[in-house]
């Protein structure tokens, strides 16, 4: 009797246990339809609190509009999102639907993990007719449109505007490096605050050089010299925050940038390099009574520097197994009123122009801030944008932001540090 | 009549052995071994994880001699491991020997010492670290509070950003504890009566008796301990992710950077493989030490 209960017990965990693999695959990630016909679509995004919120509300919408399709939201930081992705494409279980980056197009579409959408915007699954014909191109790889820009978005220096007030201190659009570290020197002085600078393949722009080509690195030395310069010069003339101060922050989050998030003007920012669509978020960051005004960033020549940039974008991946419910999502997002009136541009001011036009009564003031610094300030005064970076561009950023943090350190000089961008960025470039 | 054979069949004594540890077999088999197998011939690929991987036998490995980061890991790795090991059974022992005695409270605090073991690999208790080493952080303050006014920033900090690792480790002691509390137990009295009689001291008792007596438990948790030092991952990857200018940077988490940031897959799995040796040696040197330091004759 006992061995007979025993062998049962045993034969029960054996089963629970091959049902949970079963089980396991089933929810890996990717789409289930169950026999009553319902559809759950997996639903990827990084961001920030309010982005979360509201993404949220519109799949929530769209699920009461369809009965019978269900969404599996899932969000993270920056960081964690890529290292997510690309485990979840090693195991054929990407999610249906992913927000995905102009940096990371490329690579994505060349391991052939995205799906083709040309098909759905000519058979009018995905309507397009709205939209502007350079923003569609801006998901396109070689012959195919494999994502869906969702927003229009600038580089954007946003800076507190309670403390230069205060110091009396104004700030121009398009303000050059030299005027805009004079800003910086001052700030320094009169209030304590530091500074946060600066974007590598931004600052190269300004002297037509891309970081990142294809196969090498596309800046010369000098111009790398002078990059690092910045940093060397900031550490020894006191205006630059302290390197210490991103081991302590998730960097990349919004919520915790210098510019919002610390105790004392030593550890905090006068200004955050940040993107438009990042300024709702910053101002719901930032502490109570902290304005928050917004301009270019700073370059030598700010009119090759700047560039319109496709915010981010939504595209299907192989891995679904509905990508025509997928796609009516994808379409929902472009052009339903309702949809981006709970969205209201915070992803970027929305692609289709039916669309822009009918929610700019309801959005906040910021918002249609954004517009017009995007239409007026940036667009008469910027380049096109640089092509997506390859692959091995991410090893690149990593070895960068290594030597940007050695010469704070005061580990290198601004000449060691470029030329080791130069040589050893150019091995990791070619591979 | 077929229904009984097919009874006598599953109540042979292997068949029920066979079934009973099916569940298990098919754990190994399933989560280890064939993961196992598929990390050795990724390690021989050239991978980047987002198309299928590419056979160039091992180019991986020889990657790794001319790679500095590499050996800038294993470098942090072996300092973290070699130094919050035996810190941390040294405090472990102490602690033992501090709740041997029994009271009322004891149960206590045998409970409240063991928590941060349970705890401590997660998550949440990493945030916490990294919190409360902050510039503005509870350590700051209460060295304010003694009078020391800083603005120090410990993780930032080259030279002290790994001992807040390290410090994160040696508090996680419970679990070497217990496994030593245990062994103290089976310590007859009647040896330290003797001691006694003989007109032993306190220490002297505990370097003649205790000691000698507890070095199998030493020996076994310094070999688990040093195993689970070498493999660290959480801690790192939450509280620094290798900052300031990889002077913690843990070898697993540079072997994750390589795996899942740079797309160099392959070349992860091969450092994975590396590790795999460098554990195997030196609990074979572990062992092959044994014979000159620890006790095995039994009490």
């Amino acid at each position: 009797m006992k061995k007979q209960l025993s062998f049962a017990l045993a034969g029960v965990m054996a089963v629970g246990m091959l049902a949970g693999c079963g089980g396991g695959t089933g929810s890996s990630g990717s789409t289930s339809e169950s026999s009553d016909g319902t559809v759950n679509l997996t639903f990827t995004w990084w961001g920030n609190q309010t982005r979360n919120e509201r993404t949220q509300a519109a799949l929530d919408l769209y699920s009461e509009q369809n009965p019978g399709v269900t969404f599996d939201p899932q969000f993270a930081e920056w960081n964690d999102y890529w290292d997510k992705l690309a485990t979840a494409a090693a195991g054929h279980s990407l999610p249906d639907i992913v927000q995905m980056d102009y940096s990371y197009l490329e690579q994505y579409v060349s391991n052939g993990l995205l799906v083709d959408l040309t098909p759905y915007i000519e058979d009018g699954t995905i309507n397009v007719d709205n939209v502007d014909e350079g923003i569609l191109n801006s998901g396109k790889v070689g012959d195919g449109i494999y994502a869906l820009c969702n927003g229009v978005n600038v580089p954007a220096l946003l800076y507190n505007k309670t403390l230069l007030d205060e110091a009396g201190i104004t700030i121009k659009d398009n303000m050059t490096m030299g005027e805009f570290i004079a800003v910086c020197k001052e700030v320094y002085e009169k209030t304590g605050y530091k500074t946060n600078i600066a974007y590598i393949d931004y600052f190269c722009r300004a002297y037509d050089e891309i970081i990142y080509e294809s196969d090498s690195i596309g800046a010369s030395q000098e111009t790398l010299e002078a990059f690092y310069s910045l940093y060397e010069d900031g550490i020894n003339e006191g205006w630059l925050l302290d390197p210490s101060v991103f081991a302590e922050v998730t960097v990349g989050s919004v919520e915790q940038d210098p510019m919002v998030y610390g105790s004392s003007p030593e550890t905090m920012s006068w200004c955050f390099l940040a993107h438009s669509n990042q300024l709702t978020a910053a101002k719901s960051a930032a502490p109570e009574g902290m304005e928050i005004g917004m301009t270019t960033w700073p370059s030598a020549d700010p009119a090759k520097s700047d560039f319109l940039k496709p915010s981010q974008f939504f595209a299907i991946t192989v891995d679904s197994e509905n990508p025509d419910e997928a796609a009516k999502v994808l379409d929902f997002i472009t052009n339903s009123v309702e949809c981006n009136n709970i969205l209201l541009g915070e992803r970027g001011v929305p692609i289709s122009s039916e669309v822009s036009n009918a929610i700019s009564e309801n959005m906040s003031e910021d918002d249609r801030n954004i517009i017009t610094f995007i239409n007026e300030v940036v667009t008469p005064n910027s380049s096109t944008i640089s092509p997506p970076a390859p692959t091995a561009a991410s090893e690149a950023y990593n070895l960068n932001r290594n030597l940007v943090e050695k010469v704070c350190y005061g580990e290198l000089t601004a000449a060691e540090a470029a030329q080791q961008m130069y040589e050893e960025g150019n091995e990791i470039m070619a591979g | 009549m077929k229904n009984n054979k097919a009874k006598s069949f599953l109540e042979k004594e292997s068949v029920a052995g066979v079934v009973c540890t099916l569940p298990f077999t098919l754990g190994i088999l399933l989560f280890i071994l064939v993961p196992m197998g598929i990390s050795l011939y990724y390690s021989l690929c050239d991978y980047n994880i987002l198309s299928p991987p590419e056979f160039i036998g091992i180019d991986n490995y020889l990657e790794m001699f001319t790679d500095e980061t590499f050996f800038k890991a294993i470098g942090v790795t072996f300092f973290y491991a070699l130094i919050s090991v035996p810190l941390r059974l040294v405090f472990a022992l102490i602690v033992a020997m501090l709740l041997l005695n029994t009271t009322k409270a004891t149960g206590f605090y045998r409970a409240a010492y063991y928590l941060p073991s349970i705890i401590g690999g997660s998550v949440a208790v990493s945030i916490l670290w990294k919190r409360m080493f902050a510039v503005d952080g509870v350590i700051n303050q209460l060295l304010g509070v003694i009078g020391i006014e800083t603005d120090f920033a410990w993780l930032g900090n080259e030279k002290t950003a790994i001992w807040t690792l390290i410090l994160l480790a040696v508090w996680q002691f419970g679990s070497s504890m217990l496994i030593f509390l245990s062994a103290l137990k089976q310590i007859p009295t009647t040896l330290y009566e003797a001691a006694r009689v003989d007109g032993a001291g306190k220490v002297r008792q505990f370097f003649k008796i205790t000691l000698p007596l507890l070095t199998p438990t030493v020996f076994f948790n310094l070999v688990m301990q040093m195993i689970q030092g070498f493999l660290a991952f959480t801690q790192c990857y939450i509280i620094t992710q290798g900052k300031p200018m990889d002077s913690t940077l843990f070898y697993t988490v540079y072997m994750y950077q390589q795996s899942f940031e740079f797309k160099h897959t392959g070349y992860g799995a091969a450092m994975a493989w590396v590790m795999l040796v460098i554990v195997g040696l030196i609990t074979l040197i572990l062992f092959a030490t044994k014979r000159f330091w620890v006790y095995e004759d039994g009490v």
